[in-house]
């Protein structure tokens, strides 16, 4: 039985074909930027060449292609109606042409305030069909504690759309600005993914593996069904670091609290591991300047990698952050901090002797020795990553904490180990342990982690359940899901409901439901008093399949 | 994308694990739908605004500044600890130039807390603002500090605090003492002997709305702080002035209290009482986050809000007028003597019974100010829970002169010799020193 694994990055396409006992086949082709698939098709080809084809089970997909079309504006025109009632201007918000602010507003507990506006919303509809739009994003503020309006919304529009995303879909996570930015992106590349979709299955078809199950990798560490990921887009941006670190786990066995670097051509990633976990962005990543609710790891992405070019300002000699061209062993034309390593005998790829010899003409012409310009360059990018790791731990010892018990018991991040990967990962290795003085390893198979990562990520989901008792409801925005409960529906039986319909909606999604992957991440119970007599309890439980790997082969 | 205007740190800690009873107004859920409502409105997306977890306090923290008895760890919770922690957090953003302004959104309150404590009243134990003022002071020096304190109820805790500091100006515009608790805070009450004119009463009458607040602001509160010229402006930050709130009757809007707040400019705003949980803290609290970042805030309002029918009538208004005709005097031109204490040899006295509402029992007090002409003067207190045992302190004040410093400690000697008092405590600002004796 065999797992794939393809990651599609910006310079290489890694693809990995994993049996129990480790790596069956590995390829590595260059990404062809315009045609996305014909690169997973190569690597594709290759390993089936190298493998039984019949013995592959699943195949789980990293790809650039939503965050790509995101990137370079190829996406279609949205129509984007909101509603928002009291707070920051709706109008702050908007990121297209085709927005529209209804009247109409819900408040903090879901209670309508203000009716929807009708005359108002066909407006705004008719106006989005003049402009040709098929797709539409419909958002209220405070809809994941009422869904009513955006339901309205999206009986309006009706037939005018090919595809429309409610807001409290997304997420059952507060946050109106993110949700507008979410909806809106997970609009635009529909068209585009779907598109996407069609041609992965036919391909898979065409080579005779059509049984096999594929899943999208997203960018908090985990998979998404094929079928799913037509419907929610947006969630495969950005997979790339996650299938990164995702490896790191599968490949090394992570108890303590934890630095991992992926260190590419024009980056180092960074991400944090608290005892074995890797850390979750507590809202969402950045799109463009548009901070959404995609679930992602904690990355933090900084501009020293491989190919970053080497300068004089002032005297000081710089790393990064921009890269100019490929490094001299590699045919470029100014020296980076792969050439700086390369004269100091840590790293052997490429053109050893071309990049050894412009590495000298360069240093001669700034009047300085060859070996003082490669140590103060490695220098410059290893004090860059220390600095910025620095600040990233203390960022996250800073996050804000609601309770007592949390504040009091909250531990500190210690970092006790680095894991490093990427491409200059055994060059570099140490140069950082001199600098952090903390136990550093590189994995076997480090140059394929993000494939292998890929490869062996579980389904993961997320679901936050709200209940007010007092009005005797309980709602599951993300799951559309709405019960009527009893004036004594309690946390007890809040959580049990939660993780039922987190288990209950893998099944729906043909997942294995593995209980023991499943936990409850919050869950608060407050009463609500009116006056002085208790009128029922407002109920909030967060649960989740943790993010991780089916298994490891350290 | 929005960009705050001046970068703001917000502590936000709502202690969703204590309560002072499970339907007291003072419980968990008070601030979890102004949490709903900042997270919904991506406040802290806004460039500019960040939200910061607070420290915990120290006990020489509280220890600098009240005279706790029996100690500080018997009055002050975990939780009185870090929202004082939150406030210390937000004036560091501010000291250390990492925020230009901070707001420490905290609970438990704390304005209702005097110079001594013996437990808690009006929800409050320890007098958050105080403790991070003299935080300030200790660690950056002397500074003029103003405290405007906007809550519905007289801070008369923060006025006891600051009596005899003529360096502290507070000024607090509440709901007439005749008609709400504390029952106090009225124009007499100018400041002790050496503090006249530095402590500013504004009782306002039941029913005020945004134009009476704001009378207010533009004819006494802004023309003092311009001739006190203050280092730093505090705002306590007391949201029950609010139309809604169910144990107050003002007529004051999430608008009215942005407006405020622009016009103020507090460097440190700090949350105090307020109540309406649903219907006034997620408007007023955003009101005032946007109003301190300097971000447009003219579409915060609550649902119900109409601003024709919540006006005051034009009989508000003329009695307020009328206040603001006199009050600004009590500044300008401090009466010669302090309304309370009595002279007795060199010192002036205050005998007074304390109630503590939250807890029920009163304390029975006499305070002594030494009358010195070259400091702010020796002050000690001598204290009894009903028939519980005595406690007895000392403060030596910021820039104490000689006689009053050696004064201090003999008369902290005598005491102790005599063992009168189960409890002593000695705070020394001069040499900053803090002792406490006897259990």
């Amino acid at each position: 039985m065999l797992l794939l694994g393809i990651d599609v990055g910006g310079t290489h396409t890694d693809a990995v074909a994993l049996g129990p006992k480790g790596i069956e086949a590995q390829v590595k082709v260059a990404t062809n930027h315009d045609d996305l698939l014909s690169s997973i098709k190569s690597a594709l080809s290759e390993i089936v060449q190298n493998t039984d084809a019949s013995s592959i089970k699943q195949l789980n997909l990293s790809t650039t292609l939503s965050t790509n079309a995101i990137v370079e504006g190829r996406f279609e025109d949205v129509g984007v109606i909101v509603s928002a009632g009291p707070g920051l201007d709706p109008h702050s918000f908007m990121l297209c042409k085709d927005f529209h602010v209804i009247p109409g507003s819900l408040d903090h507990r879901g209670s309508e305030t203000k009716q929807l506006n009708n005359l108002s919303l066909e407006e705004a509809i008719s106006s989005c069909r003049k402009s040709g739009v098929k797709v539409y994003a419909a958002v209220t503020k405070f809809s994941p504690r009422n869904p009513a309006h955006e339901k309205e919304m999206e009986l309006a529009i009706g037939d005018n759309a090919d595809f429309i995303t409610l807001g409290h879909q997304i997420t059952g996570r507060l946050n109106f600005p993110r949700r507008i930015a979410t909806a809106f992106y997970n609009c635009a590349v529909w068209r585009v993914f779907n598109k996407f979709a069609d041609a992965i299955s036919g391909t898979l078809e065409e080579m005779g593996l059509g049984h096999i199950k594929v899943n999208i990798l997203k960018a908090d560490g985990g998979t998404m069904p094929l079928p799913l990921s037509r419907k929610v887009p947006v969630q495969s941006i950005f997979s790339g670091p996650a299938a990164s670190v995702m490896g790191i786990i599968a490949l090394c066995k992570i108890t303590h609290d934890s630095i991992i670097y992926d260190i590419g051509g024009t980056t180092t990633d960074i991400a944090i591991f608290v005892g074995g976990t890797p850390l979750i962005e507590q809202e969402g990543i950045n799109i463009g300047s548009h901070p959404t609710l995609v679930r992602a790891l904690k990355v933090h992405s900084i501009g020293v990698g491989g190919d970053s070019a080497i300068s004089i300002l002032e005297g000081i000699v710089r790393v990064g952050p921009t890269r100019v061209g490929p490094s001299i062993a590699f045919g470029g034309e100014i020296p980076t901090l792969t050439d700086a390593l390369i004269w100091k005998d840590s790293c052997d790829c490429g053109n050893i002797g071309k990049s050894k010899a412009g590495f000298a003409a360069f240093a001669s012409k700034i009047d300085m020795e060859p070996d003082e310009l490669a140590d103060k360059a490695i220098e410059n990018a290893i004090d860059k990553i220390h600095d910025s790791t620095r600040e990233l731990v203390e960022e996250i010892n800073q996050q804000p904490v609601y309770t007592i018990h949390e504040l009091l018991e909250n531990r500190r991040i210690i970092p006790r180990k680095i894991y490093i990967m990427g491409g200059p990962a055994k060059a570099m290795k140490m140069d950082i342990f001199r600098k952090f003085r903390l136990s550093t390893e590189v994995p076997e198979n480090y140059d394929v982690a993000n494939a292998i990562g890929a490869a062996l990520t579980r389904t993961t989901t997320e679901i936050e359940l709200f209940a007010d008792t007092e009005r005797g409801v309980m709602f599951i925005p993300s799951l559309g899901y709405r019960e009527n409960v009893p004036r004594t529906y309690n946390l007890e039986a809040a959580e049990k409901d939660a993780m039922n319909h987190l288990l209950a909606h893998l099944g729906e999604m043909r997942v294995a439901a593995d209980g023991d992957n499943a936990l409850i991440t919050a869950s608060s119970s407050f009463n609500m008093v009116n006056g002085s007599t208790t009128v029922g309890r407002n109920i909030r439980v967060k649960c989740q399949i943790k993010p991780g790997v089916v298994r490891t082969y350290s | 994308m929005l960009k705050a205007e001046n970068s703001l740190g917000i502590i936000f800690f709502p202690a969703y694990d204590w309560a002072i009873s499970p339907t007291h107004p003072e419980r968990e859920e008070r601030l979890l739908y102004t949490q709903d409502q900042l997270r919904e409105e991506g406040l802290f997306d806004i460039e500019g605004i960040r939200e910061y977890k607070p420290e915990v306090a120290e006990t020489e923290d509280i220890e600098r500044v009240h005279f706790c008895f029996p100690e500080a760890e018997a009055i002050a919770t975990r939780s009185h600890y870090i929202s004082t922690g939150g406030a210390i957090k937000a004036a560091e953003l501010v000291m250390q130039g990492e925020r230009d302004r901070a707001f420490a959104l905290v609970r438990p309150p704390g304005h209702h807390a005097m110079k001594t404590v013996l437990g808690s009243r009006g929800f409050c134990a320890i007098n958050v603002e105080a403790i991070m003022c003299e935080h300030i002071r200790e660690k950056y020096g002397q500074k003029r500090i103003a405290i405007i304190d906007t809550d519905c109820h007289h801070g008369d805790g923060t006025q006891d605090v600051y009596w005899h500091d003529p360096d502290t100006l507070f000024i607090s515009m509440h709901q007439d003492g005749r008609t709400i608790y504390p029952g106090t805070g009225f124009p007499k009450d100018a400041g002790g002997p050496k503090a006249l004119g530095r402590n500013i009463n504004i009782p306002l009458p039941p029913g005020t709305s945004d134009a009476g607040f704001m009378m207010v602001m533009e004819r006494i509160v802004m023309p003092i702080l311009e001739d006190f010229k203050p280092d730093l402006i505090i705002n306590s930050a007391g949201q029950d002035n609010h139309f809604t709130d169910p144990i107050t009757n003002m007529n004051f809007s999430a608008q009215g209290y942005a407006a405020l707040t622009k016009m103020l400019k507090p460097d440190i705003a700090v949350l105090e009482g307020g109540y309406a949980i649903q219907g006034a803290l997620p408007y007023v609290n955003l009101g005032i986050s946007l109003a301190l970042a300097g971000v447009d805030y003219s579409h915060v309002c609550e649902p119900g809000w109409n601003p024709e029918t919540l006006k005051e009538s034009d009989e508000i208004m003329k009695y307020i007028a009328t206040l603001c005709e006199s009050i600004p005097n009590i500044y300008f031109n401090p009466p010669a003597k302090s309304n309370e204490g009595i002279i007795n040899g060199d010192w002036s006295v205050r005998h007074r019974n304390i109630f503590y509402d939250t807890e029920g029992f009163t304390e029975s007090q006499t305070e002594s100010l030494l009358l010195c002409n070259e400091c702010r003067g020796l002050l000690k207190v001598q204290t009894q829970k009903e028939n519980g045992p005595m406690g007895f302190g000392i403060e030596i004040p910021i820039g104490a002169c000689d006689k009053c410093r050696n004064t201090g400690y003999s008369i902290l000697e005598e005491a102790q010799v005599k063992s009168k008092y189960r409890y002593m405590q000695m705070i020394n600002r001069r040499e900053k020193e803090y002792m406490r004796y006897g259990f």
